[in-house]
């Protein structure tokens, strides 16, 4: 009950929000670059939008002038 | 933890995405209905009148918030332009709120009374007659049409179940005249709205013709009393500066 | 949740053409009306901007007074233009990413009809005076109820095309798209609660007021920016300028951080449109501080996109379609600088209510929406159709025309905003204010002439750009039609011989 009403106070559910969202944002920061593999695996999805590319590549955008 | 798994759930993205945008909106719009002091109660602020109640109709319907604000904030250039700086009190039976983005007239919070009804009416029909270097549209139809008022009662109705204290049976009646006064109480309630409102048009005769009352009476009505509410004079300076 | 069906298909492609693989119909008739809406939305837009600095234009009509009208232009230029062009991306997005047909062709087609309809019947109601009277979100409670329900139907197309694919991942377009979607639900519902006056009137009175209706509005009016007009178009960024390239997008690990910062953080800032009003210091206070971090996802979403070209530099010099793509993105970037900065109590003081916010807006309506829109469809129109574009050159025209007309635009805002804005807090030596109100008003008279006639601009690479895609379009329409001709011709004369 005591925790309750110390993180009811503005003041104190500030900093701990604070330090909630910003440890949450390391922690993926972190996640997300700190090992080599975890980053090749993750920037292989870089090219999913190329997947369904037609075989012929007859580029449609026009005559270049 | 993977991040691979939100990835390749739909569902869990969905759910993931849902948290994420929730948090900002709940915290920062729930405590407003919560906290007390977000609306600190005002001697003088009521609801509006039936009259005022279709003045205030006709500004929403002709998008006057487009141009107009009605919000004065605490600067020295607009208290000394406009007037007090606006309370959350003055807008709490606003629905919806008209505070306005963009002024590219004048702020109108405290418009009420600077101007005479005489003024209103030929600045309405043709701003340019009035202040030459004016951009404002003219209204002129606002002074042709009749005011249509069969249905004051259901727009008070379903204000009332907004939250408006218009109305409706004894006790609320007297909850008003314990709250507002009997002449104001005897305004709000619904039973008496169409001839309050007749009783204020030909009363105030806004639109200077006494024989008919038209859309130019109701929107004079409602920009003449924009502001007057909370007599400023009352209180020191500073006294309002913990509501804000 | 229903697991990825087919996780581990091995991605050989189908064989078929793509216009038989995928649902284009749908795309198309978003795309055309995208169009159509953008001409219409950007025409009233030119004549309101007129009406400010000839203010006769008004003709003491009711319909078109600036109050009715400036509804209609935003509600056309959002939701018809920028609301359909969604439609079309997404639709196309998710089909093309996941390699799966669209699911509930029906329903895809209630989505056209429904949310044009909407959009066509606000734009009547509002020039007939029925309006809820707040800001982007003006439709009657009738025409909200249509667009829930069309919006419901449009969350079960994308999220049941998704749970069709025949690929593990979902690609990060369709996170912006399922957020933007997810994010606008919630903002319209909200944001629109009402009470109907009767059950066939067309107006009613909005659930809260005063504060409490300022904060649910301003919540509603920024997120619709937030996802509406920036979550949902980096969608379309993510997948478009890849392709555009010929390249994968810089970094798929920045675009995770993008995406969770981004949308975590827009929900926290539209108090910041109500600074210095009668709103708690607190909520403004929190806006502003979340508005500056906003900051970083953005640039971070601009980055990724712009270094997308990187060592295919030269590709600008060849290809209007990625020019406009890249200078949406700066557009992009510059907005969510002046953005933060406009958010700061003490530069609001000064910018609120003054042109300055107006051009800020179409910084980032123009610039970045319109921009990337453009080359969007640049480059999807020729696919869908399965054509080339009529002429490349005329892309250029509308590059350059646009790209003017916004500066002309934005730089005559910054003029009257700022100009306006100082002008108004002037005090003479005694301590009395300099100007009165109506002498700021003549002032923004020249700023006023200058900006109709950059969005005079910007409109005339509009049509321009309508101009193109017909003709382009009309060709195959007419072939495919010649063949439907004759082939029943051939049918006919067979079926006599025998």
């Amino acid at each position: 009950m005591d925790l309750w009403y110390w993180i009811t106070d503005l003041n104190n559910s500030k900093m701990v929000a604070l330090l909630l969202f910003f440890s949450t944002f390391v922690g993926i920061l972190i996640y997300l670059f700190s090992s080599r593999k975890r980053s090749e695996r993750l920037e292989s999805y870089r090219f999913i939008p190329f997947d369904d590319d037609e075989p012929d590549q007859k580029h449609q955008d026009g005559k270049h002038p | 933890m993977k991040h691979e798994i939100i990835e390749t759930n739909a569902g869990l993205l969905i759910a993931l995405t849902l948290v994420v945008i929730s948090i900002g909106g709940l915290v920062e719009i729930v405590p407003l209905f919560y906290i007390d002091d977000t609306v600190e109660e005002v001697e003088g602020v009521r609801p509006y009148t039936p009259l005022e109640l279709r003045g205030r109709d006709l500004y929403v319907r002709e998008g006057c918030y487009t141009c107009h604000s009605q919000m004065i904030r605490p600067f020295r250039d607009e208290m000394l332009r406009y007037g007090h700086y606006s309370l959350a009190a003055e807008s709490m039976y606003d629905h919806p709120f008209q505070w306005g983005s963009k002024r590219t007239g004048p702020d109108l919070a405290r418009v009420g009374g600077k101007y005479s009804n005489d003024w209103h009416v030929r600045h309405l029909i043709d701003p340019r007659a009035v202040v030459p270097e004016s951009i404002m549209p003219g209204y002129p139809w606002l002074a042709r049409r009749d005011l249509r008022y069969d249905d004051i009662e259901r727009r008070m109705r379903a204000l009332r179940i907004a939250g408006v204290p218009y109305s409706l049976t004894e006790e609320e009646f007297a909850a008003n005249v314990e709250r507002f006064g009997e002449e104001t109480a005897r305004q709000l309630d619904i039973a008496r709205a169409r001839e309050n409102l007749e009783a204020q048009a030909r009363r105030g005769n806004y639109d200077g013709d006494p024989s008919r009352i038209t859309e130019m009476d109701a929107m004079v009505a409602y920009l003449q009393m924009l502001g007057t509410l909370v007599d400023f004079t009352r209180y020191d300076e500073g006294y309002f500066v913990e509501f804000r | 949740m229903a697991q990825t069906p087919s996780a581990d298909v091995d991605r050989s492609r189908t064989q078929v053409a793509p216009s038989e693989q995928y649902n284009y119909d749908i795309v198309k008739k978003f795309a055309i009306m995208s169009i159509v809406w953008g001409v219409l939305g950007m025409g009233v837009g030119v004549w309101i901007a007129s009406q400010l600095a000839f203010p006769f234009l008004n003709f003491d009509i009711p319909q078109i007074t600036f109050g009715r009208f400036r509804p209609v232009h935003t509600t056309l230029v959002i939701f018809g233009f920028g609301g359909n062009a969604l439609f079309a991306t997404s639709y196309y997005i998710v089909q093309r990413t996941c390699q799966a047909r669209l699911f509930g062709p029906k329903l895809a087609e209630f989505t056209f009809w429904g949310w044009n309809l909407a959009v066509a019947l606000g734009v009547i109601t509002y020039m007939l005076g029925y309006t809820q009277g707040r800001e982007y979100a003006e439709f009657t409670w009738q025409i909200d109820l249509l667009i829930t329900v069309v919006w419901v139907a449009y969350f079960l197309v994308y999220l049941m095309t998704l749970l069709r694919r025949s690929q593990p991942h979902i690609y990060v377009a369709n996170w912006f798209f399922m957020a933007f979607i997810l994010a606008t639900a919630i903002l319209h519902i909200f944001n629109n609660l009402a009470i109907p006056v009767s059950l066939f009137s067309l107006e009613s009175y909005s659930l809260f007021s005063g504060v409490q209706d300022a904060m649910t509005q301003w919540w509603y009016g920024h997120n619709a920016v937030g996802f509406f007009l920036t979550a949902a178009f980096l969608g379309m960024m993510y997948y478009f300028v890849p392709k555009q390239a010929g390249r994968p997008i810089y970094s798929y690990r920045l675009s995770i951080v993008h995406f969770w910062a981004l949308v975590f953080l827009y929900m926290w800032v539209g108090a910041h449109h109500l600074h210095w009003t009668a709103l708690p210091d607190w909520v403004s206070t929190l806006a502003a501080t979340f508005s500056i971090l906003l900051l970083l996802p953005s640039w971070g979403g601009m980055i990724n996109g712009v270094m997308t070209l990187s060592g295919a530099w030269h590709k600008l010099r060849t290809d209007p379609i990625m020019l406009f793509m890249i200078t949406s993105l700066s557009f992009y970037g510059m907005a969510t600088f002046e953005g933060p900065m406009m958010s700061l109590k003490s530069v609001n003081a000064l910018s609120h209510y003054t042109d300055w916010t107006v051009g800020h807006v179409h910084s980032g309506a123009l610039g970045w929406v319109a921009m990337i829109t453009f080359g969007s469809l640049y480059h999807l129109i020729p696919r869908l159709w399965d054509t080339k574009l009529y002429s490349i050159r005329l892309v250029y025209v509308h590059f350059f025309l646009a790209t003017i007309g916004i500066v002309l635009y934005i730089t005559a805002m910054w003029v009257a905003g700022i100009g306006q804005g100082l002008m108004l807090r002037a005090f003479d030596e005694y301590g009395n204010l300099s100007y009165t109100f109506i002498e700021t008003v003549v002032f923004l008279h020249q700023p006023y002439v200058v900006r109709a006639l950059g969005g005079g601009l910007f409109l005339a690479g509009m049509l321009l750009m309508a101009y193109n895609i017909y003709k382009t379009v009309e060709p195959v329409r007419r072939e495919a039609a010649r063949q439907v001709a004759s082939g029943r011709t051939e049918t006919t004369a067979s079926a006599s011989r025998a």
